[in-house]
């Protein structure tokens, strides 16, 4: 493939490239013959599927309905009626796939920075030989480790109008007497919450190894030339985790983005659809209304924010790279 | 005696596997909570029992996920013999993708009565082709705690009671730390009761007529007379256990959860006696009229046999796997003269006549029809009723929700 | 190794310069710590007393923290009412074996991915990433097709090929691998290693800590997995914890005190690996390579 490619590009691959392109694919193929089958291709059908209707039958019970899918997930025609009688946010407030798309949004642009820091300001602390280091890192990566049932019913009853949280913020001198998944606008805050907690030892332990990485000469050379500790960590810390920061921050969007368990076990997308989220609207209509076509649908909307979010920092990654 | 029993039935059992080894059919029910349900392992010792050349082998899934699982299952060509029908959508959803063999000629061939079902069996029929039969039906009844009824001096509820009059017991028994009343967190529990008059159905697109139970409901809250609804659903508090715990005066709930109590009174979990009523009645709806579900078989359109496929079905649902199901507590839909008492007679079934006289309905509405689009008009109408039970909205205001969103369901 | 040493002592004399602050530095360190610390660990408080309770008792409200009496006996109950042992061992070889195979494999590739040129390099990669974006919900299904026409379907082997090539690892290790300076495969190229005995001799070891990541992702991600295993695997032979954790929860009734118990004890071995492999975390193991 990559042979007729160099040709149609006019220039004649040489014996070297060849071979080295040779040897990368023997790199890649045991991890890439697994993937294709096991995963790229279902992925594949599963773009081809926004464009059936099916409902879970025979192969050849499928029926092709072009964009249809898409049509009635954006609901066009009642979108731009209303539009056009002036109520512009209608898509936002009123149509299922708007509200998720609102509320995902919401909350990946809250939970992503709100992770990363917490993550990075552990990752240091624990990265150096402190007393109890070992305990710490154990106890914030616990969370991580426990099964999500148990967690959710945890945190339920730690949010509840009475619970323990409620009274700490309270003896802050914040009068809020409500369970958080029972109100509208704190349900979400939950689901932040619950989220950060749970990733934030996650993404301390990539740090951590990151951190290994960083060559101690670095901090030594500006120590000898007078850098102070934050200066050290805004010009050399900060860059050298920088291939860190991006997979984490790609994969905690993506993850944020497809956010599915924490709703479903502690607000089942409540009040209303307060918390209602992207996959969680997909899962009810696959396998609720059984419309895999307009669940496929709804897929291909989250694969194209997250394509063109990773694209852009995958292209600001190699700037940066250069420089 | 009972060990006798089944140390015969095992030795029967032992003999016939020595027996007739090669020959045995082999039955595969796709089912969930197999090992633990009363009920299945009461059919499965009483079917193997009459067609013992029958191995009835149970493929057990978990019940939360049974829809989602099942599907799949059914998707990929599975191929066992039987599914079970849990939810009224599963039976849409399946028939729709080719999954539910037609039933009606092996009905017409067998000359199969189902008058027993007393015309619940159209719920599982599309277009007139029946695609499944249901072996329960479950009604709502309403049960109360008589310790509780007793130590305050207070009349045990009745079979016939309004809702008002309902609500103001419930009222008068909230003292010390007792709740009157308890609502499990479903819209079941709090307003579905609207559609025991036989006229209103969840998904008639008019929802006006759950008004009057919202504000019941809400009325019952603010006195404290219930669990709050956020609190319950924060801590996701099992109806089970709040009833269970004793301090639980009266609750509506699902006949299923007689079995559950008789289990729990013979291993101790909870030890008052308790006993069941009709419940209440709105003014102008005849006394014992209720609302309740149906659980069914269907024939996987892949099975191999579907002949013995259908032995087993119409044993199910028929007269003698009513039997069997009626006798662990479990009200079957086949309903005959003998049920009711066989439900009655059940070790730990509340002794008196109220309790009996409630196992006979006056009316029993459908918790959901089988209609179009239900699986999107449900999801509708349970967002709203959770914004008007935690009063993220009023009552009006959902239930004006409810009628304009499903209505643009259908646009 | 000289150099360590000499670094450890200029780290000595700052230090020595102002110890007043650095000690109030660590005493405010230690309490940041200790108070995240608390956050993080009284959801596991609750579930250890929710555990020791009566099932109507962990739901009783307002919540009692210690339980009125303390029954050790759910510990005995879980491992009776369903078959744990079973689902711990068919979840710890489906952990073994997909870690393994995703550690070697995505290092493998992801060395490709990182310092190798080829052809279609970024177009492959995205392709990678694309397929982490897609929610498994909406190609399940296919999936599900197409491994059960292979005969996988009820098999441990199901979960093993379903996770062990997940576009994750490939991911994780080649960031990992574009921190390490492409001058030193340069100079290994030089002395006339092949990209293997670079891959082997020199990526492999200085990439202890990202694959000890790695490995603990990769397993605490096929411990926990709920949805693949619920999918896929029928038999009770088959189901690994988290599905028979979900045992506990019928339709008619819940035994959450066991779920409790339970979860707790398929936590153990998770931590086990965690704590086996968090030395790889401690600043100084690794080497940087990077000489002058």
């Amino acid at each position: 493939m990559a042979q007729t490619a160099a040709k149609k590009a006019g220039r004649p691959m040489s014996r070297l490239e060849r071979k080295n392109t040779l040897i990368a694919y023997s790199f890649l193929a045991p991890n890439f013959l697994g993937f294709a089958i096991f995963t790229l291709i279902p992925v594949v059908f599963s773009v081809l599927l926004s464009f059936v209707k099916w409902n879970g039958g025979p192969i050849s019970q499928m029926e092709w309905v072009g964009l249809d899918n898409y049509a009635s997930i954006f609901k066009i025609e009642k979108v731009i009626e209303k539009f056009s009688e002036g109520e512009f946010f209608y898509f936002f407030e009123r149509v299922d796939l708007g509200i998720a798309l609102k509320n995902t949004i919401f909350y990946t642009l809250v939970t992503v920075p709100l992770t990363l820091i917490c993550a990075i300001a552990l990752a240091m602390a624990l990265n150096k030989a402190v007393k109890g280091a070992v305990a710490f890192r154990t106890i914030f990566f616990f969370p991580y480790v426990a099964s999500m049932v148990a967690i959710c019913v945890c945190w339920n009853f730690m949010l509840m109008k009475d619970g323990p949280v409620n009274q700490f913020i309270q003896l802050l001198g914040i009068p809020f007497n409500k369970s958080w998944t029972a109100d509208s606008t704190m349900a979400i805050w939950a689901i932040v919450l619950v989220s950060v907690w749970r990733n934030m030892g996650y993404y301390m332990v990539i740090y951590l190894a990151a951190l290994q990485g960083v060559p101690r000469e670095l901090y030594e050379a500006a120590t000898v030339d007078g850098a102070n500790k934050w200066q050290q960590f805004t010009n050399i810390t900060i860059p050298q985790l920088q291939p860190t920061t991006f997979f984490a921050s790609i994969m905690m969007i993506i993850s944020c983005f497809k956010i599915f368990d924490v709703v479903a076990i502690m607000t089942e997308g409540g009040p209303g659809r307060a918390t209602k989220m992207l996959v969680y609207y997909i899962y009810d209509v696959a396998f609720a209304q059984n419309k895999y076509g307009t669940a496929s649908a709804i897929s291909m909307v989250l694969l194209v924010i997250v394509l063109v979010i990773t694209i852009i920092q995958f292209r600001s990654e190699k700037k940066f790279a250069n420089d | 005696m009972k060990k006798m029993l089944t140390l015969v039935l095992a030795l029967i059992l032992a003999l016939t596997v020595v027996g007739a080894c090669a020959e045995k059919q082999v039955l595969t029910v796709v089912t969930w909570d197999a090992t633990t349900t009363p009920y299945l392992v009461a059919q499965e010792a009483a079917f193997e029992a009459k067609y013992p050349d029958v191995d009835l082998q149970y493929i057990d899934v978990a019940s939360q996920d049974y829809a989602i699982k099942v599907g799949t299952m059914l998707s990929g060509g599975d191929t066992s013999d039987v599914v079970m029908i849990k939810e009224a959508r599963d039976i849409i959803n399946w028939q729709a993708a080719g999954y539910a063999a037609p039933m009606t000629d092996f009905i017409a061939a067998d000359g199969f009565d189902v008058s027993g079902y007393v015309g619940t069996e159209v719920n599982y029929a599309v277009d007139g082709v029946q695609y499944a039969l249901p072996f329960r039906s479950d009604f709502w009844v309403l049960f109360y705690n008589k310790d509780l009824f007793d130590a305050a001096g207070v009349a045990y509820p009745t079979n016939d009671m309004t809702w008002d009059q309902y609500a103001e017991l419930a009222k008068t028994m909230t003292k010390d730390g007792v709740y009157g009343t308890h609502y499990h967190t479903w819209l079941s529990a709090v307003a579905n009761w609207a559609v025991c008059d036989g006229v209103n159905t969840l998904a008639d697109r008019e929802y006006s007529d759950l008004a009057y139970f919202y504000n019941l409901y809400q009325g019952l809250e603010d006195a404290g007379a219930c669990m709050a609804y956020n609190e319950l659903k924060a801590s996701g508090l099992h109806y089970s256990a709040a009833f269970a715990n004793g301090n639980v005066a009266m609750m509506p709930m699902g006949y299923w959860y007689v079995s559950t109590l008789i289990g729990y009174n013979k291993e101790g979990t909870c030890n008052f006696n308790w006993g069941i009523t009709a419940v209440p009645h709105a003014d102008g709806v005849a006394a014992g009229s209720s609302f309740g579900n149906l659980t069914g078989a269907m024939i996987n359109e892949k099975s191999a046999n579907k002949e013995l496929a259908w032995k087993y079905v119409s044993w199910l649902c028929g007269e003698e796997g009513a039997a069997a199901t009626a006798a662990t507590g479990t009200r079957p839909a086949w309903v005959s003269e003998n049920v009711a008492s066989t439900m009655s007679a059940v070790e730990g079934f509340p002794t008196d006549d109220a309790s009996k006289a409630a196992l006979i309905p006056s009316y029993v509405g459908m918790e959901w029809p089988v209609v179009d689009k239900l699986s999107e008009i449900q999801t509708v109408v349970n967002e709203e009723h959770s914004l008007i039970m935690t009063r993220e909205i009023d009552v009006e205001d959902g239930i004006e929700e409810m009628n304009e969103r499903v209505a643009e369901l259908f646009e | 190794m000289s150099e360590a040493v000499a670094s450890k002592q200029t780290g000595r004399q700052i230090k020595k310069d102002n110890p007043a602050l650095q000690l109030a530095g660590k005493i405010a360190l230690y309490i940041v710590l200790t108070g995240v610390a608390l956050f993080t660990l009284i959801p596991f408080v609750w579930m250890i007393s929710s555990s020791l309770k009566l099932d109507r008792e962990v739901f009783a409200y307002p919540m009692k923290w210690i339980p009125e009496t303390f029954r050790w006996e759910n510990y005995m109950l879980i491992w009776q009412k369903v078959p744990l042992l079973t689902y711990f061992k068919n979840t710890a070889f489906i952990a073994i074996v997909v870690t393994f195979l995703q550690t070697l494999t995505s290092s493998f590739a992801a060395y490709a991915f990182a310092k190798l040129n080829f052809k279609g390099r970024d177009v492959l990669f995205l392709a990678y990433i694309a397929t982490i974006a897609v929610p498994w919900q909406a190609y399940m299904l296919p999936q599900f097709i197409m491994m059960r026409s292979m005969g996988l379907y009820d098999t441990l082997w199901a979960m093993v090929v379903l996770q062990a090539f997940s576009a994750f690892g490939v991911f994780l290790m080649r960031q990992f691998y574009q921190g390490v300076p492409t001058e030193l495969c340069e100079a290994a190229r030089i002395d006339g290693l092949s990209e293997y005995g670079i891959w082997a001799r020199i990526m492999l070891p200085l990439s202890k800590a990202a694959i000890a990541t790695l490995v603990i992702f990769t397993f605490v991600g096929t411990w926990n997995d709920y949805m693949g295993p619920m999918i896929y695997l029928t038999r009770d032979v088959n189901k690994t914890i988290q599905v028979g954790l979900r045992r506990f929860i019928q339709e008619n009734s819940s035994d959450y005190h066991l779920i409790m118990a339970a979860s707790l004890c398929s936590l153990l071995p998770v931590s086990v690996v965690f704590l086996c492999l968090q030395k790889y975390f401690i600043e100084g193991i690794a080497t940087s390579g990077l000489k002058g």
